[in-house]
């Protein structure tokens, strides 16, 4: 097979020197436009991603955008294990909102088998999920504040989140690596007192957004500092593939829990927020929102939360339960069939899309029927979205990048997998 | 504050007209699971992406993904999946295209989409498929001296690449 | 479908007080002071713990779903309750577990003769657990596991048997929490 052609976009890294170069404080030195290699580890970016710009003074002329720094190899990792255990490897994707990951491929896997989980299962993912996002969004807009020079806000958004993720931990045994959603239910139910739990712990995060918010919404120095940067039109966001608060800052009603709705998000009545110009203080204000948004769904989950199992009754999909393990035979027997051979998932493939916090992300699994899947394909927003990164930052200056990336809320281990 | 309304997502199904319009260029459909999947023959897949984003009626102005399903036994191995998205319908389709082991070169559609760009890197460099008229198919996720391609099933899980050294950068 | 599209207030920052910008400053010296004044003056009450904790002097507080490294629980004779099936071995996703099994007692009972879980490749995801017909691997509560050597990430199963009785909150949580209800 013919290699491709060599990279014309980094045609620019070749500077010719000029003659006389020897004294570079001297007249003749002049490169222009000048390279500057912006990361891999720069203090002031929050993913591993290296920007080679090119400079024009201070306004950038062209950049590249190198990423794959944090790649792991997440497909061929799954594609070596069975079904179930990729679910712990879907983790490390977003180490802010593993469970929403969690989500995305247990739902593909369930669309393959064509089951649904019981009532309260589908509650508690929303749940769980919303928790997560939560945990972005304060990520988010606690490290955009911090970029730019506003450490108390980021003190306060990280203490937010924090004790979200205490709740996490309440819920699944872990802060970060969560491992909670299983195909076909879900790894554990509520533990007792959770409701009381989560109610102490929004008093608190409610008192902090508040914060948060007086602190930057309105504050001059953070504001203009991300008016009119990072723009990207309406059309053009959409044909970069952008999606998330980076699209719907364009004006795009376009969320997967209200296109495609999923795990039941039908049910729950919350709004979607949109902005209108496309630049970061959208972003921004539409993360504000959101946060908003995901606390009315939360409390309207716990209001009505029904009840039941939280796995489906189907030995050949879901491990039986523990105590039945101990005491009966068929169950056994189930569990060593399960656990040796995985789960067999009929052949065929499909694409499920979850409203990550980012974005979309989408899983796409192809099954030939055994238990091993054949592919498993992991759609990430902050890939898509950070392929335009070049376009937002073409002819604003370098200061313009720092608001722009952290908006973009780029994960490195879900942009590079 | 608004109260505008959500797209009303459409239900009626896409690939009749697809079919309709392509004929024998589409060489296989079905709708498993929901999702509609039209597999078109190689040459015409610029013409079928072209058509499904400009049609007025069809408007699948979002490229979702693109991946690279490698059935090693089989032939043709390589499935090249497209993904498409109308933020105005809300429907979604999938367009494959089958390639062989000894000839896995693709029409490239960034000229279409340009977030298709990325996507089309992602899978050149992981099962070595080749756009053609991308102008810019590097690797991205992995570093140039990679040697192969890592997720085509043939490449062994436990394999070691040798370890660059810093290159001295004057 | 309930809820609507709404447009963020872009305007937020365009009034007059927020144009001067006197006002966010007093307005951010005031939160900033009072979670100053509140911590201060909690924490030498008494009523209000400090956020940070100092490790390893003080511990953080876990929740009874907790998953720290998995051990395996020594039954009140001292022998493990593993009876070496292999469940675990098979569900682990990075293979860090190695069982070798032997027969005891006129070969009716199996037991595990080497029982390695190599620590630097766990994630504590809790398969292992899920996956044990016998309750006899659990995840601890423990996660002080570094190691400066590759053997000290080796445990063998003399390090990993822990009794019973040091693990009631897992073991509770397992048979209560972590049961699925009967289906």
């Amino acid at each position: 097979m013919a290699e491709p052609a060599t990279a014309p976009a980094l045609d620019f890294l070749e500077v010719e020197l000029p003659e006389g170069f020897n004294d570079p404080i001297g007249e003749e030195f002049e490169i222009r436009p000048m390279v500057l290699p912006m990361g891999p580890s720069h203090p002031a970016m929050h993913g591993t991603v290296r920007i080679v710009l090119k400079l024009e003074g201070e306004t950038v002329v062209d950049a590249d955008v190198q990423v794959g720094y944090l790649h792991r190899g997440f497909e061929k990792e799954c594609e070596s294990g069975t079904w179930e255990q990729a679910i712990p490897y879907t983790d490390r994707l977003n180490y802010n909102s593993a469970i929403i990951c969690n989500l995305g491929y247990c739902l593909a896997v369930e669309k393959l088998l064509g089951i649904e989980v019981p009532p309260r299962a589908q509650a508690l993912r929303v749940l769980a999920s919303e928790l997560s996002r939560m945990g972005d969004h304060f990520t988010c807009v606690g490290a955009g504040g911090l970029e730019l020079g506003a450490m108390s806000a980021f003190l306060y958004a990280v203490e937010a989140r924090e004790m979200l993720w205490d709740l996490v931990e309440d819920l699944c045994g872990a802060r970060v690596t969560n491992n909670y959603v299983r195909i076909g239910g879900l790894s554990q139910d509520l533990r007792e007192g959770f409701a009381d739990r989560l109610k102490t712990t929004f008093a608190k995060v409610d008192e902090l957004y508040s914060d948060v918010d007086k602190l930057l919404t309105a504050n001059r120095i953070f504001v203009d500092r991300l008016k009119n940067t990072g723009l990207l039109s309406k059309d053009r966001a959409i044909a970069w593939g952008q999606t998330g608060p980076v699209l719907r800052a364009t004006g795009v009603p376009y969320d997967i829990r209200k296109a495609f709705p999923y795990s039941g998000y039908e049910r729950y009545d919350f709004d979607v927020p949109v902005g209108s110009v496309g630049d970061n203080y959208d972003r921004f204000l539409i993360r504000m929102e959101e946060l908003r948004q995901s606390i009315r769904i939360i409390e309207q989950v716990l209001k009505d939360l029904p009840g039941g199992p939280v796995n489906v009754d189907d030995p050949k999909v879901r491990w039986p339960a523990k105590t039945r393990v101990f005491t009966r035979m068929e169950e056994l027997i189930d569990q060593f069939m399960l656990v040796t051979g995985g789960i067999r998932v009929p052949a065929g493939e499909g694409y499920v899309a979850v409203e990550g916090a980012n974005g979309e992300l989408g899983f796409y699994v192809v099954s030939d029927g055994s238990g091993h899947p054949v592919k498993m394909r992991c759609r990430s927003p902050s890939f898509a979205n950070t392929s335009a990164l070049r376009e937002m930052i073409i002819g604003s200056m370098i200061a313009d990048i720092i608001p722009t990336f952290d908006l973009l809320n780029m994960i490195g281990g879900e942009c590079d997998r | 504050m608004s109260g505008a309304n959500f797209p009303q997502r459409r239900t009626d199904p896409v690939l009749p007209r697809l079919t309709e319009r392509f004929g024998d260029a589409i060489v296989g459909t079905h709708s498993q699971h929901g999702d509609e999947t039209a597999v078109v023959a190689r040459d015409s897949l610029h013409d079928v992406m072209a058509f499904l984003r400009d049609d007025p009626d069809l408007s699948f102005d979002m490229p979702t993904d693109v991946t690279v399903v490698d059935h090693l036994p089989r032939t043709p191995r390589f499935e090249v999946a497209y993904h498409l998205t109308s933020t105005r319908d809300l429907r979604r389709i999938r367009v494959k295209v089958q390639l062989d082991a000894s000839d896995a070169r693709v029409a490239s559609v960034k000229d279409l989409w340009p977030g298709m760009d990325w996507h089309e890197r992602e899978a050149y460099d992981m099962y070595g498929v080749t756009f053609d008229g991308h102008g810019d198919l590097r690797r991205i996720l992995l570093y140039p001296e990679f040697q192969g391609h890592p997720l085509r099933k043939d490449y062994p899980k436990t394999r070691r690449q040798p370890r660059l050294g810093i290159e001295d950068p004057g | 479908m309930p809820g609507s599209v709404i447009t963020v207030r872009r305007d937020q920052a365009e009034t007059l007080l927020a144009r001067i910008y006197l006002w966010e400053i007093v307005k951010g010296c005031v939160i900033t002071a009072r979670h100053f004044w509140r911590n201060l003056i909690g924490y030498m009450i008494g009523r209000r713990r400090t956020f940070v904790v100092n490790w390893p002097e003080e511990k953080v507080g876990y929740s009874p779903a907790f998953r720290g490294m998995p051990v395996l629980v020594q039954m009140e004779n001292g022998a493990e309750r593993c009876v070496a099936c292999g469940l675990c071995e098979k569900a682990c996703p990075t293979d860090c577990i190695t069982i070798f099994p032997e027969e005891v007692g006129d070969g009716i009972q199996r037991r595990p003769k080497v029982f390695d879980i190599a620590i630097d490749r766990c994630m504590f995801c809790g398969l292992c657990e899920e996956a044990c017909p016998e309750e006899a691997i659990v995840m601890s509560r423990r996660v002080e596991v570094a190691s400066i050597t590759k053997e000290g990430c080796l445990w063998h199963k003399e390090d990993l048997l822990t009794p019973a009785s040091e693990l009631p909150i897992r073991l509770g949580h397992i048979r209560n929490g972590y049961d699925r209800s009967p289906n």
